[in-house]
């Protein structure tokens, strides 16, 4: 009892200096992270437009109106989700294959990998501009050397099929390459031992990768897919520079729809009734992912 | 914590007396206080700013005013303008500092927006005509009529009524219109002449100045000059926050409007007519500049563009011969089409009083006299005079005359709506739909007031 005083106070202080230390950081979450998660909670319940201070409660009216009234909200989601079912796939196999292209000590394979890299630390920003740039109809590079090929390419930012399509690509290529290199990281770790069983026992390279390697890349590959459809729900900037959510509509996504509810049409209330679903539509999503990962991922501890 | 504070103070003491504090308190207790000392002064200095800017006593003139103003030019020219009416202000109200903050003409409203709601509002801004009926419902703007009727000098009966028409409810006045500008052709005449074409002031002074004359001379610059467009879109922002400004001139000049009463005129034969002729010349005849695209008149990509006065400031440099001409006839005649922007006052900001009193001394008659360079004023008494056909020497008079005075006097601005914002996104969505060459015109018309109607109504 004695001895056990001064180490309990020895400990308490301890905790109050690991508090301390944390505190600018805590203080900067709560003031600037779920204070306004909290508030978007509430303003949900309301209708409140952001010229007038005027704020008046309406219960659950504004999911009513989302999801019985708003016809642009079903072409929103719908929009979500051809983005979502574009990007997702295209992303992870491009990044899979890319990964086992440049796993090998091929020559120049540094110079690849960092080309393919280079993308995810590019300023979103510059990287949205120079593709709008690229992609005009009549003076964009993409059409210009298309019609070297005698293709005349259509006005991609500007016709609905073709804009949706643009920025789902421009959208992968900017971020393949951090999944790249994911895959590299794990399969550097793969144990050989594996693999040389396999050759051992006459496995051809498609036999090998679809039964020894696919399966032990399964927790990496969950936690791709994990961050990549979350990532693919939250893309803002991209739409916001690229197309603004046109033409006609065509790629007004969610996040972009939030703004686009906010900042345009001033109605804040209804944005958070958004912000909300869009909250609760990732949290399902991840949590279903979760949930199947023990049907994928066999070697998991 | 004062017991903390005094304690840290002896930090600085000679290190021997530091080592034998760190022998007694274990490092752990140590980092703890000094970290609550750091935490201490942290927020005692968050306090001491928080109150910092008690409200400015009435009349208290020794009391610095900073006042901020929101532009959407960010021309060097307009700039130094301003800034210049600013200083002039400071002569006699030495207290009161303005700057004028640009916000991009395209992001404006919803940037202007933010500010207000967000706790960093201006003091006063430059207000779109699109947005008057919606900022003055909202009770965004401040009710400046008494500062400016309570100034005899400033001569409040000298504003032309339907100028202000946007901008009051009854008594109550929430902005000074400071541009009432007609939209104008501007060209360039060097390409006409090497095209072997009449200009368009030629073509209006034999009374043949239609939509048509100018869809041909652009089919015909274009097809002679590779690289370069025959038309382009007011600022090339005709497919996105100009449609309207873009359409609705064309649109009138066929007789038609973009709505009146409450509903959707835009699909009508008119409106149909005049919107496929702009979409013959971006499609058929390849004369305009395309969704998109970069065709920049000022720098003699383009051979003619619709254009305000302001923008003469960008032609300072220009290496061609250029003149303005007013918007061509139609069917329907030539009606002008102005837009208007006025200085308000926002009720949310730090200083309305003050801001309000400088908006008055910047839409005086002197200050407007200067501003008429640019911006073509609301002023019966500056436009009376030949004030304005010499307001700005680049431009000759009788091309000004013909095309902004004229224009000032009966140019009509868009309808307005309190609910425009919503409006405008919901039409842009369908307006989308026009460009692409097999576009049916007419259908696509009809989606624009399928969509906008449930608006419109009151």
């Amino acid at each position: 009892m004695q001895l056990s005083l001064p180490r309990r106070r020895a400990g308490r202080d301890e905790a109050v200096a690991g508090y301390l230390l944390v505190a600018p950081q805590l203080a900067g979450f709560l003031a600037f992270v779920l204070g306004p998660l909290l508030a978007v909670f509430w303003f949900s319940l309301q209708e409140r437009s952001l010229l007038s201070p005027v704020v008046t409660p309406v219960g659950l009216q504004n999911f009513a109106t989302l999801f019985a009234d708003d016809a642009l909200f079903r072409t929103v989601l719908w929009n979500s989700l051809v983005f979502a079912g574009g990007l997702v796939p295209l992303n992870v196999a491009l990044a899979l294959g890319l990964a086992l292209l440049l796993a090998r000590p091929l020559f120049g394979v540094t110079f690849f990998r960092t080309l393919f890299f280079a993308p995810v630390v590019t300023s979103a920003v510059a990287w949205a501009i120079v593709w709008r740039f690229m992609l005009q109809g009549e003076q964009g590079t993409v059409n210009q050397l298309l019609s070297l090929g005698g293709i005349a390419g259509p006005n991609w930012l500007r016709e609905p099929g073709w804009a949706m399509a643009a920025v789902i690509v421009t959208r992968v290529l900017k971020g393949v390459g951090l999944n790249m290199l994911i895959f590299l990281a794990a399969l550097k770790d793969l144990p050989q031992d594996y693999l040389d069983a396999a050759r051992v026992d006459g496995a051809n390279p498609w036999q090998t990768f679809r039964h020894i390697t696919l399966p032990l890349l399964a927790p990496t590959t969950l936690m791709v897919l994990v961050i990549t459809v979350i990532g693919s729900l939250k893309v803002f900037d991209h739409i916001m520079l690229m197309t603004e959510g046109g033409p006609a509509n065509a790629t007004l996504v969610l996040v972009y729809y939030v703004y686009y509810q906010a900042f345009r049409n001033f109605e804040l209330g209804y944005a958070s009734a958004l912000a909300v679903v869009l909250f609760a539509l990732t949290l399902a999503l991840t949590l279903l992912q979760w949930s199947l990962r023990r049907r994928f991922v066999y070697n998991e501890q | 914590v004062q017991n903390s504070v005094q304690r840290s103070a002896t930090d600085a003491t000679p290190p021997s007396y530091q080592k034998g504090i760190a022998m007694i308190v274990p490092p752990a207790r140590q980092l703890a206080r000094l970290l609550l000392v750091a935490l201490a002064l942290l927020l005692a200095a968050c306090g001491a700013a928080a109150p910092a800017s008690p409200p400015a006593a009435e009349g208290d003139a020794d009391t610095p005013v900073a006042l901020r103003m929101t532009v959407w030019t960010g021309s060097e020219a307009h700039l130094a303008l301003l800034n210049g009416i600013a200083e002039a202000y400071r002569a006699d109200h030495p207290n009161v500092s303005v700057q004028f903050d640009t916000i991009p003409f395209d992001d404006y409203t919803s940037k202007l927006t933010i500010q207000l709601a967000g706790g960093n509002p201006p003091d006063a801004g430059w207000i779109l005509e699109t947005t008057a009926p919606a900022f003055i419902d909202a009770g965004v703007l401040a009710d400046i009529g008494g500062t400016l009727k309570g100034d005899e000098s400033y001569d409040y009966a000298d504003l032309s009524a339907p100028a202000m028409g946007l901008w009051t409810r009854s008594e109550a006045v929430y902005g000074v219109p400071f541009s009432t500008s007609p939209f104008v052709l501007f060209y360039n005449q060097d390409m006409f002449e090497a095209a072997g074409l009449q200009t368009p002031n030629e073509l209006q002074a034999a009374g043949a100045w239609t939509w048509e004359a100018l869809a041909d001379a652009a089919r015909t610059i274009a097809a002679e000059n590779p690289g370069v467009y025959g038309f382009e879109t007011v600022d090339n922002a005709g497919y996105s926050s100009r449609i309207w400004h873009n359409l609705v001139p064309i649109v009138r000049a066929y007789g038609g409007e973009a709505w009146a009463d409450g509903t959707c005129t835009m699909a009508s034969p008119e409106a149909v007519a005049a919107v496929q002729l702009y979409h013959d010349m971006v499609y058929v005849d390849q004369s305009a500049v395309p969704p998109g695209e970069q065709g920049d008149f000022y720098t003699g990509a383009s051979a003619m563009t619709v254009g305000q006065l302001s923008r003469v400031s960008k032609l300072k440099d220009a290496t061609f011969a250029w003149d303005i001409a007013p918007l061509p006839a139609g069917p329907a005649g030539q009606p002008a089409v102005v837009g208007q922007a006025a200085l308000g006052v926002f009720n949310a900001g730090p200083h309305p009083e003050e801001a309000a009193d400088f908006v008055a001394f910047m839409t005086n008659k002197e200050n407007t006299a200067k501003l008429a360079q640019f911006f073509p004023p609301a002023r019966s008494s500056v436009l009376a005079t030949d004030a304005m056909a010499t307001a700005n020497p680049a431009i000759n008079p009788q091309s000004l005359n013909g095309a902004i005075v004229t224009g000032i006097e009966q140019g009509v601005v868009l309808p307005s709506h309190s609910e425009f914002p919503k409006i405008d996104l919901a039409a842009r969505a369908e307006f989308d739909k026009l460009w692409s060459p097999d576009a049916d015109v007419a259908a696509v018309l009809g989606g624009v007031c399928a969509a906008i109607d449930p608006l419109l109504q009151p």
